[in-house]
């Protein structure tokens, strides 16, 4: 940390000018490559204009009316709606479960905790091609053990219409539970081993011990970490994209981030995708606010 | 006596169970994404699928490298996670350095609206991002690239490392300069080697998200030979829709060096998740 008394004033201006140049290119990076293009998207949201050809013409706000009456963005909206949500309720439990099984001390515990982190660390193409193959519908190896336990008569088609939305949803939450187990995990190795030991001598069982002690101890961490996730499950892109591309079974799976994409690059209406990513940034603006709202103690824990 | 001898075996059961399980759900999918690619193509189709490859071959791998262009992608892969993790070090060193170390008016200030861009989503910023590149006319390069990884990963390698410095007593690059060193000496043989898990542990951070980022590149990036891996693997996968001993042989490349890397960083991840350390 920074000391405490006030530099000479000589050495402030110095202190200034050197801070001001260190601290410039990261700056000017952050301004011009994330802040500008933000707010270049509000500007490109007003406009009507192709993708590729330079010209672009102002039309207020008509971008927002033509969504407001658009089904297909509602339905994205929807989708996104479900996707987050059921991705996010998984992603928690089996996290705050697997932290509470990585907790406990027992022979192999870091090998198991770097096989289990690993999924996350993997490139999203990976995993997707990975689940694709597993529940292909002739030669996936799931449908073998569902045909072959005789749990089911006919294969599965997890990559139809049907059950597109709950592969997806699986998939997702395989590859991105490990944050919320590791967020958790860290958490849960700074709470003093004394609390549980008293309440071993109290006789309080295993269940009582975790809703007593060990919740209100990650109710920080678990804020931060619902925050973050449902930031970023609201504006996955990748994940989604890759296991649909929008199109066929992929309509069952277009969540807005994946309408905004295809606004723009299939259908060349970058004014109508960026719309799109405004109206997106501007749900997250506002579920932000009320969340910090509705648990405002968590948050100065957290 | 006896009860509670039972009742701990049990729990002891429960938690090697629980931790099996575990292992199986995350190990299993690359288990058979290794076992496919050593599979010749009848045996890929075979049902029922054997788990181990009854007639393992090289021969999904050779055709990856002969008749597919997955070299250049793994090439160019490794030119631009190397150039981002460079420039995105140097910068957020530098940045870090000066969020600790010099005071000026606005510094508190900066901190946050780092803190805030850290929560931007990649699909905010990528579609204004494709119409400026276009209008500056840097479309299809790697040096557009580059750049984009660099700010994208900026707000949080900046957030990390400044934690970093903040662990290191000032008090001990002062006592270096009292003693005659410039500020630069004093940095580089101070607070650089003290820094350094801190930044061998931030720069792999950065490299597995540039490593694995799809979207930058997606919309960047058209000519084939400038792909890098996740795209070019995407398009192989529609060209060879249902060859899936080759697809799952890129699979395993493209996993190799992201484990080597999650190997060496393994140790640090605790102590960076703490202090904020991976998105997506």
């Amino acid at each position: 940390m920074p000391s405490n008394q006030a530099p000479p004033v000589g050495r402030s201006r110095r202190q200034m000018v050197m801070g001001l140049l260190t601290i410039a290119p990261a700056l000017l990076l952050i301004l011009g490559l994330i802040l500008y293009p933000v707010t270049y998207s509000i500007w490109l949201s007003l406009l009507e204009k192709h993708s590729f050809f330079p010209q672009e013409r102002f039309i207020g706000l008509e971008n927002f009316v033509y969504l407001w009456s658009d089904s297909e963005f509602w339905t994205s909206f929807w989708l996104g709606v479900v996707y987050s949500f059921w991705t996010i309720l998984f992603q928690l439990i089996l996290g705050v479960a697997a932290a509470l099984v990585l907790n406990e001390s027992f022979v192999g515990r870091g090998l198991v905790r770097g096989i289990v982190l690993f999924p996350y660390m993997i490139p999203t193409i990976v995993a997707v091609i990975l689940w694709k193959w597993l529940l292909n519908d002739t030669y996936g190896v799931v449908n073998y053990w569902l045909l072959a336990l005789g749990i089911v008569r006919d294969p599965i088609s997890f990559l139809g219409t049907e059950h597109i939305m709950l592969s997806t949803i699986v998939m997702s939450v395989w590859q991105f539970f490990p944050f919320v187990l590791l967020s958790v995990l860290a958490r849960l190795q700074t709470i003093p081993e004394e609390l549980y030991e008293a309440a071993k001598v109290d006789g309080a069982t295993p269940v009582r011990r975790f809703l007593h002690i060990t919740l209100p101890q990650i109710r920080g961490i678990l804020f931060v970490v619902i925050l973050l996730r449902s930031i970023w499950m609201f504006t996955k892109f990748d994940t989604v994209w890759l296991m649909g591309e929008g199109a066929g079974a992929g309509r069952y799976i277009r969540t807005l981030p994946v309408y905004a994409y295809m606004r723009t690059l299939t259908y060349y209406q970058a004014g109508l995708g960026a719309a799109i990513a405004v109206i997106m940034f501007a749900i997250l603006i506002v579920s932000t606010v009320i969340y910090f709202g509705l648990f405002r103690e968590e948050a100065d824990i957290g | 006596m006896n009860r509670w001898r039972v009742r701990h075996i049990s729990t002891r059961g429960l938690l090697y169970g629980g931790a099996l399980l575990l292992v199986l759900q995350a190990a299993f999918p690359f288990f058979w994404m290794v076992s496919t690619s050593f599979k010749p193509p009848t045996e890929v189709f075979a049902q029922p699928p054997s788990f181990i490859p009854q007639d393992a071959t090289w021969d999904n791998f050779h055709r990856l490298f002969t008749t597919t262009n997955f070299l250049t992608y793994f090439w160019n892969s490794l030119i631009v996670s190397g150039l981002a993790v460079l420039l995105t070090m140097v910068v957020s060193a530098a940045g870090a350095y000066s969020l600790t170390r010099y005071r000026y008016p606005g510094r508190e200030q900066i901190a946050v609206l780092i803190l805030c861009t850290y929560m931007f989503a990649p699909i905010m910023v990528v579609i204004p991002f494709f119409i400026l590149v276009k209008k500056v006319g840097i479309e299809n390069t790697h040096f557009a690239l580059v750049l984009a990884l660099t700010s994208f990963c900026l707000p949080f390698t900046l957030w990390l490392l400044r934690a970093f410095f903040q662990t290191i007593p000032i008090e001990l690059e002062e006592a270096a300069m009292v003693d005659g060193a410039g500020r630069l000496r004093a940095v580089i043989y101070v607070v650089l080697p003290l820094a350094l898990p801190g930044i061998i542990a931030t720069s792999i951070f950065t490299f597995i998200l540039a490593w694995n980022d799809f979207i930058f590149t997606r919309i960047l990036i058209a000519a084939d030979e400038l792909k890098t891996l996740p795209v070019g693997v995407q398009d192989l996968f529609h060209s060879a829709l249902t060859d899936w001993g080759l697809i799952m042989g890129a699979g395993v490349m493209i996993t190799i060096p992201a484990l080597l890397f999650f190997m060496t960083v393994q140790r640090y991840l605790i102590r960076g998740w703490g202090a904020g350390a991976v998105k997506g």
